[in-house]
């Protein structure tokens, strides 16, 4: 009775996620396996569909690019904040995090002003003669990826300092030392130190990216699908939700798959020692 | 001249206060050469103005005629051992002591040559492919040192180097250090809390106290003669006793004289470590005195009693011949050669 008590704490999460995560997912994905019967004919005309291949492969696009991208931008931002001393990392990490306490819509509506054709980047170019007429830089993957990165770099670097945090400031000056310049031995012992943070980091960007909904909607619109979108499209415009599912279906996948990768390459590259005797 | 030359060094971290006030410290090539304090007494900043981690407010720092005061850390070439050890976790024993080489451009097999000369030196070779998380803390000690050395460097700097490890293994490894110090010819500042570990293996130590250096000597004539109350409180003399100087050299407190060596200083305390005041039957009149005991404390060897005598409380360890109770009265004779003017 009383080893088995932890178990029963364990239950109002599991009905939960099984009437309210895995029920719905499995009634969603069900019918595209089975419409009558066994087929997979659903799959094959999503994945013979150029139109559908070029939204999936704009998506994982994005999804990469911004990983990329948060990480360049990432790695020195997190390296300086978790140098500052315990007051400024405060008051910095209170700075990048705040992309992420706005609404998205809000902040997307933030990115129409600034990068529309009206917008203050537009009005800047024409205003100094480098350009007639504006660009149009709105509703592209341009601006989506402008978008992703701007939400999902804090994620990045509240990862990253988390795991710098744990680098001695000692092993930098022995780098130093030894004969190494601040950017060498930052690259020589502060990245391969970091990779586990930069990992975990990409996975979570990349991920996040991938089924971001509200940004890709309002600063790419109907011009620059991506899956999220697309399915929204599917389901609510067209109700195919059949068509929905099986997009459901790919997403979930790509995000396994790419986070096992990733872990995978983790659990390779983690050579992080404990310090202490 | 000087090997290593430190002139009128000032530092200060928040520019009102100076951790370092004008310090000054001459090192001879191939001396070892330690600095000792109290925590805050500035001596770990002084190694790392010497190491080149920390800017000067003023004054001059020169090796061997060169002035480095303005040479960034990674272009000094000198090897450093921290408290922390501060070896890449991510990099084998190998690894580790080859990475200032590497910086180095050396050709791979010029690396692996010195690398394997100096592993054999520190009897690590046995360990070259671990990772320093499945080593011993006496044996990271080595690998940092090991990684300190291999690079010929014009200094070695170490900075509490043996305060993480256990009483057996700190007095193996500061052998060690002594050995290879003397072995490799390398000038060395060694950064120490612990008085014991600093004079057994120094040529030299500069005791600091607040940014500045009270005596710079042998290890031999700072424990025979310190100069200062702060030295010889900070070695192990007690008894500090307010004496007046009177015209025939001797000293005076209240109605008792003492008479010490060096009596041509004319300074306001006599002081004497507990172990030379000596328990006699019969007070006489120079250099004596007498009191009650007050407390006594059990030393393992002997006894160490607090007397109450007229000038004040004396701290006086017995021999262990004879045990005294509290509240006995001791005679107690000060020797003349024992006792030091501060």
């Amino acid at each position: 009775m009383k080893k088995s008590m932890p178990y029963l704490f364990l239950l109002p999460g599991i009905v939960l996620l099984i009437f309210f995560l895995m029920v719905p997912l499995f009634a969603i994905l069900w019918p595209t396996l089975f419409p009558d019967g066994f087929s997979l004919s659903a799959y094959t005309s999503f994945f013979t569909d150029e139109y559908y291949i070029e939204i999936l492969i704009r998506t994982i696009r994005i999804a990469l690019i911004a990983a990329i991208v948060c990480i360049i931008l990432g790695v020195p931002s997190a390296y300086f904040i978790s140098r500052c001393s315990a007051k400024w990392k405060g008051i910095l990490i209170a700075i990048s995090i705040f992309p992420m306490l706005t609404n998205s819509v809000v902040r997307s509506f933030a990115w129409i002003n600034i990068l529309g054709k009206n917008g203050v980047i537009n009005n800047l170019l024409m205003a100094i003669g480098i350009v007639d007429e504006p660009i149009g830089m709105l509703y592209t993957e341009f601006s989506v990826l402008i978008g992703t990165i701007y939400l999902f770099l804090p994620l990045m670097i509240m990862t990253l300092v988390g795991v710098m945090d744990q680098i001695d400031n000692d092993m930098m000056e022995a780098a130093e030392s030894l004969g190494a310049s601040k950017l060498k031995a930052f690259i020589k012992v502060v990245l391969p130190l970091s990779v586990p943070g930069i990992l975990t980091g990409a996975v979570l960007v990349f991920t996040g990216a991938l089924t971001a909904y509200t940004t890709p909607q309002l600063l790419g619109g109907n011009k620059s699908l991506v899956l999220a979108t697309l399915i929204y499209q599917r389901a609510m415009t067209l109700n195919d939700w059949s068509g929905a599912g099986v997009i459901a279906a790919v997403m979930i996948i790509i995000t396994l798959v790419v986070m096992k990768v990733l872990n995978l390459i983790a659990a390779k590259l983690d050579k992080r020692g404990e310090i202490d005797a | 001249m000087a090997f290593v030359d430190l002139k009128d060094i000032c530092v200060s971290y928040d520019g009102k206060t100076n951790v370092l006030e004008g310090l000054n410290l001459q090192i001879n090539e191939g001396e070892l050469v330690s600095l000792l304090g109290p925590s805050g007494c500035g001596k770990t900043t002084t190694l790392r103005v010497v190491a080149g981690y920390i800017d000067t407010k003023s004054g001059d720092f020169l090796v061997g005629g060169q002035n480095y005061t303005k040479i960034p850390v990674h272009k000094r070439n000198f090897g450093i051992v921290f408290q922390s050890y501060a070896l890449f976790p991510h990099l084998t024993v190998f690894e580790n002591v080859a990475f200032g080489l590497k910086m180095r451009k050396m050709d791979k097999a010029t690396i692996e040559q010195k690398v394997n000369n100096m592993l054999e030196i520190c009897g690590l070779t046995e360990y070259k492919d671990r990772l320093p998380k499945q080593m011993s803390g006496g044996q990271r000690q080595r690998v940092a040192l090991a990684r300190a050395l291999v690079i010929e460097p014009k200094l070695l700097l170490l900075d509490e180097p043996l305060s993480n490890l256990d009483a057996k293994l700190r007095i193996q490894m500061r052998v060690e250090i002594k050995r290879l110090q003397k072995k490799l010819g390398i000038t060395t500042i060694f950064v120490t809390h612990d008085q014991e570990e600093c004079f057994s293996i120094s040529d030299r130590v500069a005791i600091m106290n607040g940014g500045v250096i009270e005596q710079y000597d042998t290890p031999e004539n700072i424990y025979a003669k310190p100069k200062t109350e702060f030295v010889a409180r900070f070695i192990g003399f007690e008894n500090f006793i307010s004496v007046d100087r009177q015209d025939d050299g001797t000293y005076k407190a209240l109605d008792y004289i003492f008479k010490c060596d060096n009596s041509d200083l004319k300074q306001a305390k006599i002081t004497i470590r507990p172990d030379d005041i000596l328990i006699v039957d019969e007070a006489s009149n120079l250099n004596s005195i007498s009191g009650t005991i007050q407390v006594r404390t059990f030393l393992g060897k002997s006894y160490q009693y607090e007397v109450s005598t007229p000038i004040g409380n004396l701290i006086v360890n017995g021999d262990g011949n004879k045990v005294y109770e509290t509240g006995e009265t001791l005679h107690l004779y000060l020797p003349e050669n024992k006792i030091v003017l501060v």
